[in-house]
């Protein structure tokens, strides 16, 4: 982490997450706490037996797909020669957030490369993990980090809720280019291996 | 894509549609309804109000312009050390080239786009199908107008003016196969089938961008339905078009833009998809496209420089009366909406601007919402001076210039005003001059006299009956806030001489409470009329004259709120050159006041309960849009009329809209003030009082003539017309009907 980047303090009372379950929610998220990454393995293994690991997940932290097949699940990382097409019609997909903002219950995913871009792109149910201590109040929070990164090529989301129109009559339809569900991960265990807290 | 047709034909088309105007009344109110609890939940979070939150917004924008070069540099250095090419260009043509050419260079002749209303602006879908490239609109409704080929009515719901039926209709036409209207979840998931198999055979992608970061070179693109981070990130090519004015220095000050985006936009807190991109992702490359086309010229111009901060979230057109009952593809040009008639004078020319900027109403409803506190009242005033200048108006301009003119003579318009009331006698009763049916019912002029019966004109003006010694001493109230005070009456030119009634009932009224009220002779206009048709120089003149006439330095009192929203509000503004008429302006504006205002928060204010003279028939308040929206009046009138009259008032719904008099838009555009019209008296029929109340002698013309032409028997008053009933010992007497 650079220093330059202001982060809110742990979320010792739980007020932080609060907020954040509460416009999770508001955005037509699902929210949830869970220990580590195997309640996250196990939660993708009730939703589905294929599933995508982003690729940039998966190189830090391999033994998430050894976990996913031990619960019987085909595990998809999308290669580089058609990374579109390795992840087109499967159900479930998981990536990691940088950090939560609790303000809009937005999670910030950075992806640059396409072959983590088409997973939140095209799956139908996308599980987006954070740890509790990435949690921040504001989306200036979220400002600190991309102008850290300044100069940079790079990508990132703030991602919001699954993907919604109301193009015709101003009547919501959720599902629309991208994931029809989202759930929001909140990993609560000790030390987490996210990119960004750890380099 | 279809090409933009002519004004006239865009208006009628629209006015034929009886879906535009049923579904956009639907959509303003539920986007006003989100809206404003997105933004009542905003100002509690950050424990400050819109007002604060939009100012900080308009000052980081503003601050752009001001050093507008140097972010420009900074964007283009740090998005070109992020791997894009950044290219500056001036016109729509260079934009075009470059684009067609890129895409020939490449071999692709397919295109897949996300909403960019700047490629709208530059006509970009056409210039490649002339090159033999096929764009696809990737947005669900930019695609559904791209198969119904018609350009985007707004500027964040393209189709809004499309009901379902029509879209289903379409997709089963162009898709072959049926779509039941009801349905709208399966339109949207054929949509979504559809598209994807284009963005995966696409080579090129073409975004817009929200905002351009100078701090990181990043591009700001936020969208709902994710189809934007697909053609941004799929093809090898990726092209932004943008225009220079939306230069945002940081990442923090894009977070403000968010903050107010979504929720201006579609009350949203921020939109599902908020990406931040520098450069081209691996493999790709990234042509950021910076276009001029008039931002520039609109930067040096002081009276619209502020309309280049837009964020293009589409909030004034989701207030805007005449919008509801025509659709942005009348009310706008490409760009839609208030700030499309005031932008497309500078993107697409004069000609462009002239007939849609003729159906703004000046009702300032617009300026309320605008996320970045853009005066677009004021600027279309602009604008409509121009197209005025220009002879862009064409013979209704000529006709309302040469009245204007004309109607700067007070003698003149005396002697006139005198005939027409005796040639009309026959005609006159209850108020209104009642034409005879074969006028109203059938014929050429039908559809411009039918729909509002005109107003009565009587022979003899209020300043008649005014004259001292002429109106009969009133009871007085047991309490006088106003005795010995001297007060000048602003009849306002309107009621003088076609409700003569309304300003002797505000005399009466006023001498009840004690004052000694006096009637300048030689006062005629206060310059709104010219001033709204954009005649400045008329205005100017009118003004100048009010102000001679006004120059006592007593209190000066209107029954014409309209009259206040000029001598309080516009005159400083329109005098600006000269500082010593802005300093006159000003200190007459400080003395200025309407009747409501003088009797609530100003001298004469009436203590409670003393206009109760125990009737309880409940009311109705109709609030002047210009009184709510400029003067910043809220309930006032329901107030006092509660507290002082001690009178039930029945709330209205969408009280401040405008009631579609708009001064000369009702005689121009007479269908499109007529659809308001509808609108506000089918608020009116939800209240089921028998009596509304209001306090802007055109309003009130214009709503009893509605009344009148539509056979309702609610009776329309003024508020001093009311409040004069209830003074003791009157007993009610009209003066001239």
């Amino acid at each position: 982490m650079g220093a330059a980047v202001t982060r809110s303090g742990p979320d010792a009372d739980g007020a932080q997450r609060a907020l954040l379950r509460t416009k999770v929610e508001a955005a037509a998220s699902t929210y949830h706490e869970v220990e580590g990454w195997e309640q996250v393995a196990a939660h993708a293994a009730s939703l589905g037996d294929r599933v995508a690991v982003a690729p940039s997940l998966h190189a830090r932290l391999p033994a998430l797909a050894e976990t996913l097949e031990e619960q019987g699940c085909t595990v998809v990382v999308p290669g580089v020669d058609d990374p579109a097409a390795d992840v087109a019609d499967v159900p479930v997909a998981i990536v990691a957030g940088v950090m939560a903002v609790a303000e809009t219950g937005s999670v910030l995913v950075a992806e640059h490369e396409l072959r983590d871009r088409v997973v939140t792109m095209l799956c139908q149910r996308l599980l987006q993990v954070v740890a509790v201590e990435d949690i921040v109040d504001r989306l200036e929070d979220a400002a600190g980090w991309l102008a850290q990164r300044g100069g940079q090529a790079a990508f990132a989301s703030l991602m919001t809720g699954p993907s919604r129109t109301a193009d015709i009559e101003r009547s919501l339809t959720i599902g629309v280019q991208g994931p029809d569900e989202v759930d929001v991960l909140v990993l609560t265990g000790a030390v987490v291996a996210t990119e960004e807290s750890t380099s | 894509m279809s090409e933009i047709r002519s004004f006239e034909e865009r208006y009628s088309t629209a006015l034929a549609d009886p879906d535009v105007r049923s579904g956009l009344t639907a959509f303003q109110r539920g986007w006003r309804e989100s809206r404003d609890a997105a933004i009542a939940d905003l100002e509690a979070q950050e424990g400050r109000s819109f007002d604060e939150l939009r100012a900080e917004l308009a000052a980081i924008k503003d601050g752009v312009r001001a050093d507008w070069e140097h972010h420009l540099d900074t964007f283009t250095a740090n998005a070109t050390a992020a791997g894009a090419e950044v290219v500056r260009v001036a016109t729509p043509g260079e934009a075009n080239a470059l684009i067609t050419e890129r895409m020939q260079a490449a071999g692709a002749d397919l295109m897949v786009k996300g909403k960019s209303m700047v490629s709208e602006e530059i006509g970009l879908n056409s210039h490649l199908e002339a090159a033999g490239i096929t764009p696809v609109e990737t947005d669900l409704g930019e695609w559904i107008l791209q198969l119904a080929a018609e350009t985007p009515s707004h500027l964040v719901m393209p189709a809004i003016h499309k009901r379902k039926e029509v879209i289903a209709a379409l997709f089963e036409r162009v898709l072959e196969r049926p779509f039941p209207p009801d349905d709208i979840d399966r339109m949207v998931k054929v949509a979504r089938t559809e598209l994807r198999e284009r963005f995966l055979a696409s080579s090129v992608g073409l975004s817009g961008a929200n905002a351009l970061i100078a701090e990181g070179g990043s591009i700001m693109l936020v969208c709902n339905e994710g189809n934007n981070r697909m053609s941004v990130a799929l093809p090898k090519l990726h092209v932004v078009t943008a225009g220079i004015e939306k230069l945002l220095p940081t990442y923090a000050d894009a977070m403000k833009q968010v903050r107010l985006l979504g929720r201006s936009a579609t009350g949203q807190p921020i939109t599902v998809y908020t990406n931040f991109l520098s450069g081209p992702r691996p493999g790709q490359e990234q042509l950021i496209i910076l276009l001029d086309n008039g931002r520039t010229a609109m930067a040096e111009d002081p009276d619209v420089a502020a309309a280049l901060r837009c964020i293009r979230c589409g909030a004034c057109a989701d207030v805007c009366p005449p919008y509801g009952v025509v659709g942005g593809h009348a009310f706008g040009h490409v760009y839609t909406g208030a700030i499309g008639l005031v932008n497309t004078s500078f993107h697409h020319g004069i000609e462009a601007a002239a007939g849609p900027q003729s159906l703004c109403v000046s009702c300032g409803a617009c300026a309320t919402v605008c996320p970045v506190e853009i005066p677009l009242p004021v600027q279309i005033l602009e604008v409509r001076e121009t197209v005025a200048r220009a002879g862009e108006a064409g013979t209704a301009g000529r006709v309302t210039r040469a009245a204007l003119r004309a109607f700067q003579h007070p003698t003149l318009v005396d002697l006139g005003m005198r005939a027409v009331g005796v040639v009309t006698t026959p005609l006159r009763r209850d108020g209104v001059t009642a034409l005879p049916s074969a006028l109203t019912e059938r014929g050429p002029l039908a559809d411009r006299v039918g729909w509002r019966t005109p107003p009565a004109v009587p022979p003899r003006p209020a300043r008649d009956t005014l004259r001292p010694g002429r109106l009969e001493e009133p009871p007085r109230l047991a309490e006088q806030p106003l005795a010995g005070r001297k007060v000048q009456l602003f009849l306002q030119c309107v009621s003088d001489r076609m409700a003569p009634d309304i300003p002797i009932a505000a005399a009466k009224l006023l001498r009840a409470a004690g004052a000694q009220v006096t009637v300048p002779r030689d006062q005629h206009c206060c310059g709104l009329p010219a001033y709204d048709s954009g005649e400045q120089d008329t205005a100017r003149s009118m003004v100048r004259q009010t102000m001679d006439t006004l120059a006592d330095g007593a209190d000066v009192v209107t029954p014409a709120s309209s009259c206040l929203a000029m001598l309080g509000h516009d005159a400083p503004y329109l005098l600006r050159d000269d500082l010593d008429e802005v300093e006159r302006a000003q200190e007459l504006a400080g003395r200025t006041y309407d009747l409501i205002s003088y009797l609530t928060s100003g001298p004469g204010r009436l203590p409670a309960g003393s206009l109760d003279d125990g009737d309880r028939t409940p009311v109705t308040v109709h609030r002047f849009c210009q009184a709510s929206n400029t003067l910043g009046r809220t309930d006032a009138i329901e107030a006092f009329l509660r507290d002082v009259a001690g009178v039930p008032v029945v709330p209205l719904p969408e009280a401040s809209e405008c009631c579609g008099f708009g001064g000369s838009t009702s005689v121009r555009n007479p269908e499109l003030s007529a659809g308001i019209l509808d609108r506000k008296l089918d608020c009116v029929d939800q209240t089921a009082s028998s009596v509304l109340i209001t306090d802007n002698p055109g309003c009130i013309l214009h709503l009893r003539g509605g009344m009148h032409a539509s056979g309702r028997e609610v009776e329309v008053l003024h508020l001093a017309e009311y409040l004069v009933r209830r003074l003791p010992g009157v007993t009610s007497t009209p003066q001239e009907r």
